[in-house]
């Protein structure tokens, strides 16, 4: 906190002049249409698979994040329907139940259980209440980042708190 | 058992729930949570003889912690203790709260509070026992705290909490050395012997003592309990006079038998008790508040039980303990009385209460029974434990008795200032008490309804029982024989039993007390002329507001610095803690095998990475240089076979990059502050140390101190986690613990972003005068609504 400084020194970031609002670039819009949908389904994919293979519920919210904000800066909305910071509680949520049922069950805290299931569709395939562990993480991360990104985002430039000065 | 400490736990969440919708007959639900610990009576009526109660669920048993119940006598009276006073309180506080009370929160806090205490007495386990002490000072927290918006409950509440923390960690570290000296966490089952011979003895009889003495109110630590007193009335009766604060009195009892040995142990708590018997009775004759009286009075008689459980012997905890019970008969009864007299007058200062005799006849008798067995006049309970009270004092010398005669005359005085309110006769106003001339008494005072009349009453009728029938009180105090060992005394409780020393002493009490009492203004004057400027208060306050000022002085000389000044310190002390270490421990620095030819060009990279940055005059510039060294880490996390690493790193690249930017718009450009060439050469040797100190950090950390536990994960990840990716298992089944952690620890920093920034719009900002007011290049559909 540099004291004693009225006048904003010269800004060379991204701030100056007022940059013209992102959303109206029509090149943008179309192309995130098509990569929000794919960037989406990625990351689900590698929510899905991430017990046997990379990915998992951190790498998948951290994608899911991209694509939100990828989405919001394109089109200029959110493609949440919900205040991000809601999804919180319900991931973290998700994640200590996880942990309690076994726990209830008898068995060490957050330990997870698996097997496989035959469908007439699918063929085998495994299950494992791991991911229900992810969802909570995915579910906690996507919440978070993009919380942060919209509160960022909101401020206004040049608003300050009155202590600051 | 189990159930009777956990109930009161989901009635909480049960009438969290209900109390918006029932309003205040959530009471109804909250009293019935009670019912439970009342229904421990069962076990109690055979008690004398019979074997204790025990019950143990297990938990976690590496730590040799499990909820382990244990229902001797004593413990049962006092549970059985809570859960009437806790109903009654709940009850009363149907009648006695007003209807826009936030009940949603008043009865959860209630029945939290009562559910810790019930797990305190009953609990064997030393662990949770420590576990229930701190859960009592956190619910006594909120619950003083209950009208936040007030300045002095919340003054109170920390207050509170501070000296009840501060005794709760004596207590923590008492209880760790009694578990290593005893071998278990079990207090039943603690190797006395081997306690009483190890070196750790003292020390742990010393910080029992301090944590009884933060949670009991004994000199110094009684600056708490007059100021909880904020907390609604029927809050102050069950909280501040019946149980939470004999919870320290119960440790004095219960671990009186691990340390009572020890002469320290009486030299210290006998001399304690009695000093502060007298020193908080003779602040209750100052006091115009009658809750504050009755808070003092309570001190005072916390310090008369302290200095009989202090004793050791099996008369003063037979003492002790019929004690206990007509103290929480009368003064239960006595809050409840003032919180009648509140209600029904509009102001509890004495001053102003005047011939309320007629006007609350009901509540003048329920008051006088109560009020005489507090000043331990025949035919009432009080004047029966009073009597053993002085034998014991006597027992321990002459001078013992004189303090607790002296602090019983006071006791005297007060309890006629207290009912002097019910007589013609009105105390003037002390020229101190010029803000209380605003007080108002209203101008028609009925008589209380019987919701709040009967639970007093109920508790007054009990205190002439203890009386008039001194058999019943005995045979409640005989159940605690068993648990604290005075099954061969042989006293009896009984009004006449002859001409004894302790009868003269009682005779004196009164004497001089009615000599106070006839020259009540003499007396008053000689107080205020006595009375020291200094008292633990101005000690709190002078300690308390030097650590804030302490702590903004740290605050401003630290984080007030340029970014290059912050850095500075921060290498500096991380070199001279990493120097130290190395110093400590020479490390082994084993030879670098073979470098993998793909992770050179890597390498390359990284480095261009760090001095691109440096060389950057941009924000963005650097940014993007940073980003470098970034990929360069994911690229090498690939060439070292770990596509999971490189994944998450390649996104939180991504994921940073906007929020920096989206950061970086609030930041000045970046500026080259004057560096003098002294400067510049420290600043090279600062970096060049950090560099070369991270260097030798990790590579001493090839060398492997234990037998890598990759191997293991890599074995069981499929068999034990069921999962091909060890590292997803890793992760959400080995040490998922860990990463629900990380998880809690990734939404804190969103919830901190968002409250930091929310607080920053709350009306307290100010925009710049010429901006346009949208430059975001979000728009934001919350906007509006949180901008309104």
């Amino acid at each position: 906190m540099s004291p004693k400084r009225k006048k904003p020194a010269p800004t060379i970031g991204v701030n100056s002049p007022a940059p013209p609002p992102l959303s109206g670039d029509p090149i943008l819009r179309t192309v995130s249409r098509a990569a929000f949908a794919l960037v989406m389904l990625f990351a689900l994919l590698l929510l899905w698979r991430g017990h046997n293979a990379p990915g998992g519920g951190f790498i998948a919210g951290l994608m899911t994040v991209a694509a939100l904000l990828l989405h919001r800066i394109a089109t200029g909305r959110s493609a949440l329907r919900v205040p991000p910071l809601t999804l919180i509680p319900f991931g973290v949520a998700l994640s200590v139940l996880t942990g309690l049922v076994p726990y209830l069950l008898g068995q060490p805290f957050l330990k997870t259980a698996y097997g496989y299931i035959t469908t007439p569709l699918t063929g085998e395939f495994e299950w494992a209440t791991a991911l229900i562990f992810d969802i909570g993480v995915y579910l906690t991360v996507v919440g978070s980042g993009l919380s942060i990104a919209e509160n960022l985002a909101e401020v206004h430039p040049t608003e300050r708190v009155e202590e600051d000065e | 058992m189990t159930l009777a400490v956990l109930f009161p736990f989901l009635m909480a969440l049960v009438c969290a729930w209900a109390g918006q919708k029932l309003g205040r007959r959530t009471g109804y639900l909250a009293a019935a949570a009670f019912l439970p610990a009342l229904a421990l009576a069962l076990p109690l009526a055979g008690m004398p003889g019979a074997a204790p109660v025990t019950e143990t669920t297990r938990w976690v048993a590496e730590l040799d912690l499990s909820l382990a119940f244990r229902g001797d006598g004593f413990s049962l009276l006092f549970a059985v203790l809570i859960g009437l006073i806790g109903l009654l309180a709940s009850l009363y506080s149907v009648a006695y709260l007003s209807a826009t009370e936030k009940f949603g929160r008043f009865f959860p806090y209630l029945l939290l509070f009562g559910g810790s205490m019930l797990g305190l007495v009953l609990s064997d386990n030393l662990i949770a026992l420590f576990g229930f002490w701190e859960m009592t000072s956190v619910t006594s927290f909120l619950l003083i705290g209950l009208w936040h918006t007030r300045g002095a409950a919340r003054d109170g509440a920390v207050k509170a909490f501070l000296v009840s923390a501060l005794g709760g960690l004596a207590l923590l570290t008492a209880v760790a050395m009694l578990v290593i000296a005893g071998g278990t966490a079990s207090l039943s089952g603690l190797d006395l012997a081997a306690v009483r011979e190890s070196p750790l003895f003292t020390p742990a009889l010393l910080l029992t003592i301090l944590a009884a003495a933060t949670k009991s109110a004994q000199l110094p630590f009684h600056l708490w309990l007059p100021t909880a007193m904020e907390a609604p009335t029927p809050v102050s009766a069950f909280l501040h006079s019946a149980t939470m604060v004999k919870a320290g009195v119960l440790l004095v009892a219960k671990f009186g038998l691990i340390f009572g040995g020890a002469a320290l142990w009486s030299g210290i708590l006998v001399p304690l008790g009695l000093v502060t018997l007298a020193w908080g009775s003779w602040l209750a004759l100052r006091q115009t508040d009658l809750k504050a009286l009755l808070a003092y009075s309570t001190v005072s008689q916390l310090g008369l039980l302290v200095s009989l459980y202090g004793l050791a012997d099996a008369e003063g905890r037979f003492a002790a303990t019929a004690h206990l019970l007509n103290h929480a008969a009368f003064k239960a009864a006595l809050f409840f009385v003032v919180g009648i007299i509140d209600h029904e007058t509009g102001t509890r200062e004495i001053p102003f209460l005047e011939k309320l005799r007629s006007k609350l006849p009901l509540t003048f008798v329920v008051a006088l029974v109560a009020t005489l067995s507090m000043a331990g006049l025949p035919p009432l309970g009080g004047f029966i434990s009073k009597e053993l009270f002085y034998e014991g004092m006597l027992h321990r010398g002459w001078p013992y008795l004189a303090v607790a005669v002296a602090g019983s005359m006071l006791t005297f005085a007060y309890c006629a200032r207290l009912l002097g309110i019910f007589f013609a006769r009105r105390t003037p106003l002390p020229a101190a008490a010029e803000d209380l001339r605003e007080h108002r008494v209203k101008d028609h005072i009925h008589e209380a309804g019987p919701g709040l009349l009967l639970p007093p009453a109920l508790l007054a009728g009990a205190a002439l029982l203890f009386g008039l029938w001194p058999g019943s009180a005995e045979w409640l105090t005989r159940t605690a024989q068993g648990a604290l060992d005075f099954g061969e005394y042989g006293g009896h409780l009984s009004l006449w039993h002859g001409v004894t020393p302790a009868l003269l002493a009682t005779l004196l009490t009164w004497a001089l007390g009615a000599a106070v009492v006839w020259q009540a203004p003499a007396f008053a004057a000689l107080q205020s002329r006595l009375t020291p400027l200094w008292n633990a208060n101005t000690v709190y306050y002078t300690l308390t507001q030097g650590l804030g000022h302490l702590a903004s002085t740290v605050v401003a000389r630290t984080q007030g610095l340029a970014l290059p000044d912050q850095l500075r310190i921060m290498l500096l002390s991380a070199g001279i803690m990493g120097g130290y270490a190395v110093w400590r421990s020479p490390q082994v620095f084993q030879p670098i095998g073979r470098v993998p030819l793909e992770l050179v060009p890597i390498g390359v990279l990284l480095v261009a990475g760090a001095v691109g940055v440096l060389l950057s005059r941009n924000r963005l510039t650097a940014v993007i240089v940073t980003g470098l060294t970034g990929f360069g880490s994911a690229a090498a996390f690939l060439a070292l076979r770990a596509p999971d690493l490189a994944l998450t790193q390649l996104l939180i690249e991504a994921v940073t990059v906007i929020l920096f930017l989206l950061a970086f718009r609030y930041l000045p450009g970046v500026r080259d502050l004057p560096r003098t060439r002294g400067r510049l050469i420290l600043d090279a040797v600062l970096a060049g140390a950090a560099g070369l100190g991270t260097t030798l950090l990790v590579l001493s950390s090839l060398r492997f101190l234990a037998p890598p536990i990759s191997p293991y994960y890599l074995v069981n990840s499929y068999s034990g986690g069921g999962g091909k990716n060890a590292v997803n298992v890793i992760l959400v089944d080995f040490r998922g613990f860990d990463t629900m952690g990380e998880g809690l620890v990734v939404a804190m920093v969103a919830l901190a972003v968002s409250s930091l920034v929310t607080l920053g719009k709350s009306g307290r900002t100010r925009t710049a005068p010429g901006d346009s007011p949208d430059l975001s290049p979000l728009p934001s559909r919350h906007q509006n609504r949180r901008r309104k």
